[in-house]
Protein backbone atom coordinates (compact mmCIF):
# COMPACT_ATOMS: atom_id res chain seq x y z
CA UNK A 1 0.00 0.00 0.00
CA UNK A 2 3.24 2.44 0.77
CA UNK A 3 4.29 1.58 -2.19
CA UNK A 4 1.27 2.47 -4.69
CA UNK A 5 1.45 5.68 -2.68
CA UNK A 6 4.94 6.57 -2.96
CA UNK A 7 4.86 5.69 -6.71
CA UNK A 8 1.34 7.99 -7.17
CA UNK A 9 3.51 10.99 -5.79
CA UNK A 10 6.81 10.20 -7.78
CA UNK A 11 4.29 10.40 -10.82
CA UNK A 12 2.66 13.73 -10.17
CA UNK A 13 6.36 14.99 -9.22
CA UNK A 14 7.24 14.24 -12.55
CA UNK A 15 4.21 15.07 -14.06
CA UNK A 16 4.88 18.80 -12.99
CA UNK A 17 8.37 19.14 -13.75
CA UNK A 18 7.79 18.30 -17.68
CA UNK A 19 4.66 20.81 -17.68
CA UNK A 20 6.98 23.45 -16.17
CA UNK A 21 9.36 23.19 -18.45
CA UNK A 22 6.52 24.42 -21.76
CA UNK A 23 5.73 27.30 -19.44
CA UNK A 24 7.49 31.05 -20.28
CA UNK A 25 9.07 31.86 -16.46
CA UNK A 26 9.81 35.25 -16.15
CA UNK A 27 13.45 34.00 -15.24
CA UNK A 28 13.29 31.70 -18.78
CA UNK A 29 15.39 33.05 -21.65
CA UNK A 30 14.98 30.91 -24.97
CA UNK A 31 17.85 31.05 -27.14
CA UNK A 32 16.79 32.25 -30.06
CA UNK A 33 16.59 29.74 -32.50
CA UNK A 34 18.91 29.56 -35.44
CA UNK A 35 17.06 30.72 -38.26
CA UNK A 36 16.13 34.19 -36.49
CA UNK A 37 19.36 34.60 -36.22
CA UNK A 38 20.45 33.86 -39.46
CA UNK A 39 17.71 36.58 -40.45
CA UNK A 40 19.31 38.59 -38.20
CA UNK A 41 22.41 38.50 -39.56
CA UNK A 42 21.96 38.55 -43.31
CA UNK A 43 19.73 41.72 -42.69
CA UNK A 44 16.39 40.24 -44.46
CA UNK A 45 13.86 42.68 -44.97
CA UNK A 46 10.81 40.12 -43.93
CA UNK A 47 11.85 40.14 -40.68
CA UNK A 48 9.53 41.58 -38.14
CA UNK A 49 10.27 44.85 -37.36
CA UNK A 50 11.83 45.06 -33.70
CA UNK A 51 9.74 46.52 -30.82
CA UNK A 52 9.98 49.90 -30.15
CA UNK A 53 9.16 50.94 -26.68
CA UNK A 54 5.82 52.70 -26.14
CA UNK A 55 5.68 56.21 -24.56
CA UNK A 56 3.80 56.90 -21.51
CA UNK A 57 3.62 60.59 -21.62
CA UNK A 58 -0.07 61.37 -22.22
CA UNK A 59 -0.82 64.95 -24.45
CA UNK A 60 -0.62 68.46 -22.66
CA UNK A 61 -4.70 69.20 -22.56
CA UNK A 62 -3.98 73.29 -23.19
CA UNK A 63 -7.22 74.98 -21.89
CA UNK A 64 -8.10 77.89 -23.84
CA UNK A 65 -8.61 80.91 -22.60
CA UNK A 66 -11.85 83.24 -23.84
CA UNK A 67 -10.86 86.00 -26.19
CA UNK A 68 -12.89 88.97 -25.04
CA UNK A 69 -14.57 90.78 -27.97
CA UNK A 70 -14.45 94.33 -27.59
CA UNK A 71 -17.00 94.79 -30.19
CA UNK A 72 -19.74 96.86 -28.45
CA UNK A 73 -19.43 100.67 -27.97
CA UNK A 74 -21.43 102.53 -25.46
CA UNK A 75 -20.98 106.72 -24.83
CA UNK A 76 -23.02 110.18 -25.03
CA UNK A 77 -22.77 113.07 -27.22
CA UNK A 78 -23.70 117.11 -26.81
CA UNK A 79 -24.07 119.27 -29.76
CA UNK A 80 -26.13 121.73 -31.11
CA UNK A 81 -29.98 120.49 -33.21
CA UNK A 82 -30.88 122.92 -35.97
CA UNK A 83 -35.04 122.37 -35.44
CA UNK A 84 -36.32 123.55 -38.82
CA UNK A 85 -38.58 126.76 -37.81
CA UNK A 86 -37.75 126.60 -34.41
CA UNK A 87 -34.40 127.39 -33.98
CA UNK A 88 -31.05 125.52 -32.83
CA UNK A 89 -30.54 123.99 -29.68
CA UNK A 90 -28.97 122.16 -27.57
CA UNK A 91 -28.80 118.31 -28.25
CA UNK A 92 -27.82 115.39 -26.04
CA UNK A 93 -27.90 111.68 -26.30
CA UNK A 94 -26.61 108.22 -26.21
CA UNK A 95 -25.54 105.66 -28.54
CA UNK A 96 -25.02 102.22 -28.38
CA UNK A 97 -22.61 100.80 -31.60
CA UNK A 98 -21.76 96.98 -32.60
CA UNK A 99 -18.66 96.93 -35.21
CA UNK A 100 -20.15 93.82 -37.27
CA UNK A 101 -16.79 93.55 -39.77
CA UNK A 102 -13.93 96.34 -39.94
CA UNK A 103 -16.05 97.97 -42.74
CA UNK A 104 -19.29 98.06 -41.04
CA UNK A 105 -21.06 99.01 -38.16
CA UNK A 106 -25.15 99.40 -36.51
CA UNK A 107 -25.92 102.10 -34.12
CA UNK A 108 -28.88 102.88 -32.26
CA UNK A 109 -28.90 106.28 -30.91
CA UNK A 110 -31.90 108.25 -28.77
CA UNK A 111 -31.21 112.20 -28.25
CA UNK A 112 -33.50 114.58 -26.98
CA UNK A 113 -33.62 118.65 -27.64
CA UNK A 114 -36.41 121.46 -26.58
CA UNK A 115 -37.50 123.83 -29.83
CA UNK A 116 -37.13 127.52 -29.11
CA UNK A 117 -39.84 129.86 -30.67
CA UNK A 118 -40.68 130.33 -34.25
CA UNK A 119 -39.90 133.34 -35.93
CA UNK A 120 -43.44 134.27 -36.23
CA UNK A 121 -43.82 133.73 -32.48
CA UNK A 122 -41.36 136.05 -31.74
CA UNK A 123 -42.35 138.92 -34.11
CA UNK A 124 -46.52 138.45 -33.14
CA UNK A 125 -45.78 138.95 -29.42
CA UNK A 126 -47.71 136.50 -27.16
CA UNK A 127 -48.49 133.66 -29.51
CA UNK A 128 -47.66 130.16 -28.49
CA UNK A 129 -47.90 127.63 -31.60
CA UNK A 130 -46.80 125.08 -29.07
CA UNK A 131 -47.11 124.33 -25.48
CA UNK A 132 -44.35 123.60 -23.48
CA UNK A 133 -44.62 119.80 -23.51
CA UNK A 134 -44.92 119.71 -27.17
CA UNK A 135 -41.74 121.64 -28.11
CA UNK A 136 -39.70 118.71 -26.59
CA UNK A 137 -37.94 116.56 -29.58
CA UNK A 138 -36.83 113.29 -28.95
CA UNK A 139 -35.70 110.94 -31.44
CA UNK A 140 -34.31 107.55 -31.92
CA UNK A 141 -32.44 106.09 -34.80
CA UNK A 142 -30.96 102.92 -36.08
CA UNK A 143 -28.67 103.24 -38.77
CA UNK A 144 -25.58 101.10 -40.76
CA UNK A 145 -22.77 102.95 -40.72
CA UNK A 146 -19.53 101.99 -43.33
CA UNK A 147 -15.81 103.24 -42.52
CA UNK A 148 -15.03 105.03 -45.82
CA UNK A 149 -11.87 106.21 -44.90
CA UNK A 150 -10.08 104.51 -41.56
CA UNK A 151 -6.68 105.59 -41.01
CA UNK A 152 -4.18 107.25 -37.85
CA UNK A 153 -4.06 110.47 -36.79
CA UNK A 154 -0.23 111.82 -35.02
CA UNK A 155 -0.09 114.11 -32.77
CA UNK A 156 3.34 115.14 -32.38
CA UNK A 157 6.44 112.08 -33.26
CA UNK A 158 4.97 110.06 -30.62
CA UNK A 159 1.34 109.64 -30.56
CA UNK A 160 -0.84 108.10 -32.93
CA UNK A 161 -3.84 107.00 -32.94
CA UNK A 162 -6.42 104.75 -35.16
CA UNK A 163 -9.19 106.94 -37.02
CA UNK A 164 -11.86 106.82 -39.23
CA UNK A 165 -14.17 109.21 -41.42
CA UNK A 166 -17.57 106.94 -41.75
CA UNK A 167 -20.88 107.28 -43.59
CA UNK A 168 -24.59 106.78 -41.64
CA UNK A 169 -27.47 106.26 -42.70
CA UNK A 170 -30.69 104.58 -41.54
CA UNK A 171 -34.12 104.88 -39.84
CA UNK A 172 -36.02 106.01 -37.00
CA UNK A 173 -38.94 108.00 -35.23
CA UNK A 174 -39.12 112.00 -34.19
CA UNK A 175 -41.48 112.36 -31.45
CA UNK A 176 -42.14 117.08 -31.87
CA UNK A 177 -45.44 118.81 -31.83
CA UNK A 178 -47.32 116.55 -30.07
CA UNK A 179 -46.95 113.98 -32.49
CA UNK A 180 -44.56 110.51 -33.64
CA UNK A 181 -42.92 111.10 -37.28
CA UNK A 182 -40.87 108.44 -39.40
CA UNK A 183 -37.72 109.83 -39.54
CA UNK A 184 -34.89 108.89 -42.39
CA UNK A 185 -30.90 110.16 -40.55
CA UNK A 186 -28.01 110.40 -42.62
CA UNK A 187 -24.26 111.75 -42.28
CA UNK A 188 -21.23 111.75 -41.65
CA UNK A 189 -18.77 110.96 -38.78
CA UNK A 190 -14.89 111.07 -37.33
CA UNK A 191 -13.85 108.49 -34.50
CA UNK A 192 -10.67 108.53 -33.13
CA UNK A 193 -9.57 106.37 -30.60
CA UNK A 194 -6.90 107.67 -28.49
CA UNK A 195 -6.53 104.29 -26.56
CA UNK A 196 -8.31 100.83 -27.66
CA UNK A 197 -11.36 101.43 -25.37
CA UNK A 198 -11.81 104.73 -25.70
CA UNK A 199 -13.30 106.50 -28.52
CA UNK A 200 -13.80 110.54 -29.17
CA UNK A 201 -16.89 111.26 -32.17
CA UNK A 202 -17.70 114.13 -34.17
CA UNK A 203 -20.89 114.07 -35.97
CA UNK A 204 -22.89 115.54 -38.38
CA UNK A 205 -26.60 114.30 -39.45
CA UNK A 206 -29.82 115.48 -40.93
CA UNK A 207 -32.58 114.06 -39.19
CA UNK A 208 -35.44 114.34 -42.11
CA UNK A 209 -39.53 113.57 -41.55
CA UNK A 210 -42.43 114.60 -42.82
CA UNK A 211 -45.13 116.47 -40.83
CA UNK A 212 -48.03 118.53 -40.64
CA UNK A 213 -47.64 120.55 -37.57
CA UNK A 214 -48.65 123.84 -39.27
CA UNK A 215 -51.66 122.24 -41.36
CA UNK A 216 -50.11 121.24 -44.74
CA UNK A 217 -47.23 118.14 -44.96
CA UNK A 218 -43.33 119.83 -44.96
CA UNK A 219 -40.34 117.72 -45.29
CA UNK A 220 -38.66 119.03 -42.13
CA UNK A 221 -34.68 118.88 -42.33
CA UNK A 222 -33.18 119.24 -38.93
CA UNK A 223 -28.96 119.00 -39.03
CA UNK A 224 -27.05 118.24 -35.87
CA UNK A 225 -23.62 118.71 -35.08
CA UNK A 226 -22.47 117.42 -31.89
CA UNK A 227 -19.66 115.90 -30.49
CA UNK A 228 -19.74 112.48 -28.01
CA UNK A 229 -16.91 109.94 -26.40
CA UNK A 230 -17.60 106.44 -26.38
CA UNK A 231 -16.00 103.42 -24.38
CA UNK A 232 -15.51 100.39 -26.10
CA UNK A 233 -16.06 96.68 -24.24
CA UNK B 1 -20.42 113.29 -19.02
CA UNK B 2 -18.88 112.48 -14.97
CA UNK B 3 -21.02 108.84 -15.28
CA UNK B 4 -19.29 108.32 -18.98
CA UNK B 5 -15.89 109.04 -17.22
CA UNK B 6 -16.92 106.75 -14.49
CA UNK B 7 -17.92 104.31 -17.01
CA UNK B 8 -14.93 104.54 -18.56
CA UNK B 9 -12.58 104.24 -15.74
CA UNK B 10 -14.57 100.86 -14.55
CA UNK B 11 -13.93 99.57 -18.12
CA UNK B 12 -10.15 100.13 -18.15
CA UNK B 13 -8.95 96.45 -19.01
CA UNK B 14 -6.65 95.41 -16.19
CA UNK B 15 -4.01 93.84 -17.55
CA UNK B 16 -2.76 90.43 -16.47
CA UNK B 17 -6.09 90.29 -14.89
CA UNK B 18 -6.80 87.38 -16.57
CA UNK B 19 -5.21 84.26 -18.31
CA UNK B 20 -4.20 85.15 -22.00
CA UNK B 21 -4.33 83.14 -24.59
CA UNK B 22 -0.55 81.81 -25.99
CA UNK B 23 -0.49 81.35 -29.87
CA UNK B 24 2.74 80.16 -31.70
CA UNK B 25 3.17 81.06 -34.66
CA UNK B 26 3.66 78.40 -37.91
CA UNK B 27 3.99 80.34 -40.90
CA UNK B 28 7.55 81.65 -41.64
CA UNK B 29 6.01 85.30 -40.13
CA UNK B 30 3.19 86.70 -38.68
CA UNK B 31 2.75 90.62 -39.70
CA UNK B 32 1.20 92.85 -36.97
CA UNK B 33 -0.07 95.78 -37.67
CA UNK B 34 -0.58 99.37 -36.29
CA UNK B 35 -4.92 99.20 -36.55
CA UNK B 36 -7.47 96.76 -36.83
CA UNK B 37 -7.70 96.73 -40.36
CA UNK B 38 -6.65 95.97 -43.97
CA UNK B 39 -5.05 99.12 -44.55
CA UNK B 40 -2.91 99.80 -41.65
CA UNK B 41 0.80 99.16 -41.96
CA UNK B 42 2.62 96.56 -40.71
CA UNK B 43 5.70 97.71 -38.90
CA UNK B 44 6.52 94.24 -36.96
CA UNK B 45 6.60 90.62 -38.07
CA UNK B 46 6.90 87.56 -35.57
CA UNK B 47 9.10 84.56 -36.77
CA UNK B 48 8.23 81.22 -37.07
CA UNK B 49 8.68 79.40 -34.02
CA UNK B 50 7.51 82.06 -31.89
CA UNK B 51 4.70 82.97 -29.65
CA UNK B 52 1.81 86.06 -29.19
CA UNK B 53 -0.28 86.39 -26.05
CA UNK B 54 -3.45 87.28 -27.63
CA UNK B 55 -5.18 90.34 -25.53
CA UNK B 56 -8.47 90.96 -27.07
CA UNK B 57 -10.54 90.88 -30.23
CA UNK B 58 -11.95 93.70 -32.44
CA UNK B 59 -14.33 92.24 -35.47
CA UNK B 60 -11.74 89.94 -37.38
CA UNK B 61 -8.61 91.91 -35.70
CA UNK B 62 -6.93 90.39 -33.04
CA UNK B 63 -4.40 92.73 -30.54
CA UNK B 64 -1.65 90.68 -29.75
CA UNK B 65 1.59 90.82 -27.67
CA UNK B 66 4.66 89.44 -29.33
CA UNK B 67 7.54 87.64 -26.53
CA UNK B 68 9.13 91.02 -26.77
CA UNK B 69 6.24 92.88 -25.68
CA UNK B 70 5.35 94.31 -29.09
CA UNK B 71 1.78 95.44 -29.02
CA UNK B 72 0.23 94.83 -32.38
CA UNK B 73 -3.27 94.11 -34.53
CA UNK B 74 -2.77 90.20 -36.32
CA UNK B 75 -6.19 89.38 -38.64
CA UNK B 76 -8.12 86.68 -38.17
CA UNK B 77 -7.15 84.53 -41.32
CA UNK B 78 -3.25 84.93 -40.69
CA UNK B 79 -3.92 83.84 -36.90
CA UNK B 80 -5.67 80.35 -37.74
CA UNK B 81 -2.54 78.82 -39.15
CA UNK B 82 -0.73 79.78 -35.44
CA UNK B 83 -0.96 76.52 -32.98
CA UNK B 84 -2.17 76.20 -29.63
CA UNK B 85 0.25 74.89 -27.13
CA UNK B 86 -0.69 71.73 -27.70
CA UNK B 87 -0.27 71.80 -31.51
CA UNK B 88 -3.70 71.89 -32.52
CA UNK B 89 -4.99 74.61 -35.16
CA UNK B 90 -6.00 77.83 -33.47
CA UNK B 91 -9.81 78.27 -34.65
CA UNK B 92 -11.79 81.35 -35.27
CA UNK B 93 -15.46 81.79 -35.71
CA UNK B 94 -15.45 84.56 -38.85
CA UNK B 95 -19.28 83.65 -39.55
CA UNK B 96 -20.56 81.46 -42.42
CA UNK B 97 -22.96 79.38 -43.77
CA UNK B 98 -22.53 76.37 -41.18
CA UNK B 99 -22.94 79.31 -38.74
CA UNK B 100 -26.23 80.49 -40.58
CA UNK B 101 -27.96 77.55 -40.38
CA UNK B 102 -26.73 76.24 -36.65
CA UNK B 103 -26.47 79.35 -34.35
CA UNK B 104 -27.58 80.31 -30.61
CA UNK B 105 -28.52 83.79 -31.21
CA UNK B 106 -29.68 86.36 -33.92
CA UNK B 107 -31.18 89.49 -34.17
CA UNK B 108 -32.32 92.39 -36.95
CA UNK B 109 -34.17 95.50 -37.72
CA UNK B 110 -36.74 96.06 -40.22
CA UNK B 111 -38.52 98.73 -42.15
CA UNK B 112 -42.13 97.88 -43.57
CA UNK B 113 -46.06 98.91 -43.13
CA UNK B 114 -48.49 98.04 -40.87
CA UNK B 115 -51.88 98.58 -41.64
CA UNK B 116 -50.81 101.08 -44.20
CA UNK B 117 -48.96 102.87 -41.64
CA UNK B 118 -44.76 103.18 -41.72
CA UNK B 119 -42.95 100.90 -39.65
CA UNK B 120 -39.95 99.82 -37.74
CA UNK B 121 -39.42 96.89 -36.08
CA UNK B 122 -36.51 95.48 -34.11
CA UNK B 123 -36.14 91.79 -32.84
CA UNK B 124 -34.24 89.43 -31.29
CA UNK B 125 -34.24 85.36 -31.39
CA UNK B 126 -32.99 82.60 -29.48
CA UNK B 127 -33.01 79.19 -31.23
CA UNK B 128 -34.24 76.21 -29.43
CA UNK B 129 -33.45 73.74 -32.34
CA UNK B 130 -32.06 75.11 -35.86
CA UNK B 131 -35.55 75.06 -37.20
CA UNK B 132 -37.41 77.01 -34.11
CA UNK B 133 -36.69 79.88 -33.01
CA UNK B 134 -37.88 81.92 -29.63
CA UNK B 135 -38.49 85.55 -31.34
CA UNK B 136 -39.04 88.29 -29.35
CA UNK B 137 -39.78 92.03 -31.33
CA UNK B 138 -40.47 95.47 -30.38
CA UNK B 139 -42.34 97.34 -33.54
CA UNK B 140 -43.51 101.24 -33.82
CA UNK B 141 -45.65 102.68 -36.47
CA UNK B 142 -46.46 105.88 -37.94
CA UNK B 143 -49.50 107.03 -39.35
CA UNK B 144 -51.62 109.67 -40.75
CA UNK B 145 -54.88 108.24 -37.97
CA UNK B 146 -52.61 107.00 -35.25
CA UNK B 147 -49.18 105.77 -34.74
CA UNK B 148 -48.73 102.77 -32.23
CA UNK B 149 -46.44 100.37 -30.76
CA UNK B 150 -46.53 96.82 -30.49
CA UNK B 151 -44.71 94.12 -28.51
CA UNK B 152 -44.54 90.57 -29.23
CA UNK B 153 -43.62 87.29 -28.58
CA UNK B 154 -43.72 84.27 -30.72
CA UNK B 155 -41.88 81.40 -32.40
CA UNK B 156 -40.69 81.10 -35.60
CA UNK B 157 -39.87 77.80 -37.91
CA UNK B 158 -37.71 77.77 -40.16
CA UNK B 159 -38.04 75.36 -42.73
CA UNK B 160 -34.49 74.30 -44.30
CA UNK B 161 -32.21 76.49 -42.37
CA UNK B 162 -29.34 74.93 -44.06
CA UNK B 163 -30.43 76.42 -47.18
CA UNK B 164 -29.11 79.81 -48.11
CA UNK B 165 -32.77 80.88 -48.85
CA UNK B 166 -34.76 79.29 -46.20
CA UNK B 167 -38.14 79.90 -45.95
CA UNK B 168 -40.37 80.38 -42.68
CA UNK B 169 -43.71 80.44 -40.57
CA UNK B 170 -44.15 82.30 -37.48
CA UNK B 171 -46.96 82.67 -35.06
CA UNK B 172 -46.94 84.98 -31.61
CA UNK B 173 -48.80 86.79 -29.32
CA UNK B 174 -48.51 90.62 -28.31
CA UNK B 175 -49.99 93.79 -27.24
CA UNK B 176 -50.58 96.91 -29.33
CA UNK B 177 -50.61 100.60 -28.17
CA UNK B 178 -52.63 103.11 -30.14
CA UNK B 179 -52.22 107.16 -29.81
CA UNK B 180 -54.69 108.25 -32.27
CA UNK B 181 -53.92 111.53 -33.83
CA UNK B 182 -55.09 114.88 -32.11
CA UNK B 183 -56.69 115.60 -34.53
CA UNK B 184 -59.27 113.13 -34.23
CA UNK B 185 -62.85 114.37 -32.57
CA UNK B 186 -62.11 112.16 -29.66
CA UNK B 187 -58.66 110.66 -28.85
CA UNK B 188 -58.49 107.66 -26.44
CA UNK B 189 -55.13 105.45 -26.04
CA UNK B 190 -56.07 102.41 -25.86
CA UNK B 191 -54.13 99.37 -25.61
CA UNK B 192 -55.28 95.16 -27.12
CA UNK B 193 -53.87 92.02 -26.73
CA UNK B 194 -52.75 91.17 -30.63
CA UNK B 195 -52.17 87.37 -32.32
CA UNK B 196 -50.33 86.90 -35.47
CA UNK B 197 -49.55 84.55 -37.67
CA UNK B 198 -47.22 84.83 -40.79
CA UNK B 199 -44.91 83.79 -43.10
CA UNK B 200 -41.01 85.15 -43.99
CA UNK B 201 -37.94 84.17 -45.32
CA UNK B 202 -34.12 84.68 -45.01
CA UNK B 203 -31.26 85.21 -47.26
CA UNK B 204 -27.94 84.87 -46.12
CA UNK B 205 -25.75 87.28 -47.69
CA UNK B 206 -21.98 87.35 -45.91
CA UNK B 207 -19.91 86.25 -42.89
CA UNK B 208 -22.70 86.88 -39.82
CA UNK B 209 -25.25 89.08 -42.50
CA UNK B 210 -28.39 87.96 -43.66
CA UNK B 211 -31.70 89.62 -45.39
CA UNK B 212 -35.24 88.69 -43.45
CA UNK B 213 -38.60 89.45 -45.36
CA UNK B 214 -41.68 88.62 -43.68
CA UNK B 215 -45.91 88.85 -43.93
CA UNK B 216 -48.20 88.76 -41.30
CA UNK B 217 -51.46 88.85 -40.02
CA UNK B 218 -52.26 90.55 -37.38
CA UNK B 219 -55.71 89.64 -35.04
CA UNK B 220 -56.10 92.56 -32.67
CA UNK B 221 -58.45 91.22 -29.92
CA UNK B 222 -60.50 94.66 -29.29
CA UNK B 223 -63.69 95.70 -27.19
CA UNK B 224 -65.57 96.04 -29.46
CA UNK B 225 -67.65 93.02 -30.98
CA UNK B 226 -65.72 92.80 -33.82
CA UNK B 227 -61.75 91.67 -33.65
CA UNK B 228 -59.87 93.64 -36.33
CA UNK B 229 -57.32 92.46 -38.76
CA UNK B 230 -53.98 94.17 -40.07
CA UNK B 231 -51.43 93.24 -42.50
CA UNK B 232 -47.77 94.17 -41.60
CA UNK B 233 -45.23 93.39 -44.46
CA UNK B 234 -41.28 94.03 -43.51
CA UNK B 235 -38.14 93.83 -44.97
CA UNK B 236 -34.69 93.97 -43.12
CA UNK B 237 -31.34 92.63 -42.26
CA UNK B 238 -30.27 90.76 -39.24
CA UNK B 239 -27.11 88.96 -38.12
CA UNK B 240 -26.60 86.16 -36.02
CA UNK B 241 -23.37 85.34 -33.35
Amino acid sequence: METRIRLLLLSIAVAACSGCASMHWPWHHPKPDAASTASAGTGDVDAPPPSVIEPQVERRQVKVPKISAKDIELGAYYGELSIQDFGAQPVEGGRLDYHISEDLFVEATYGRAKGGRTSYELLSGNVQLLSDAERRFTYYNLSLGYNLLPGEVFIGRNLAMTSALYMIGGIGNVQFAGDQNFAVNFGAGFRVLPTDWLALHIDVQDIVFKSNDIGIYQLKNNLQATIGATVFF
Amino acid sequence: MLALCALSLAMTPARGAHELLQLFITQPYLELHTGPGRGYPVTQVVARGESVDVLFRRTDWFKVRTERGVEGWASAGELTLATLADGTQFKVNMGDRAGFASHRWESGVFAGNYAGATLISAYGALSITDNLKLEVGASQYTGNVSDGELAEIGLAHVFMPEWRFSPLVDLGTGYRWVQPKATLATPVDRSDEVGYYGAGARFYLTRRFFLRGDFRKYVVFTRTNENEVNEEWRLGFGFFY
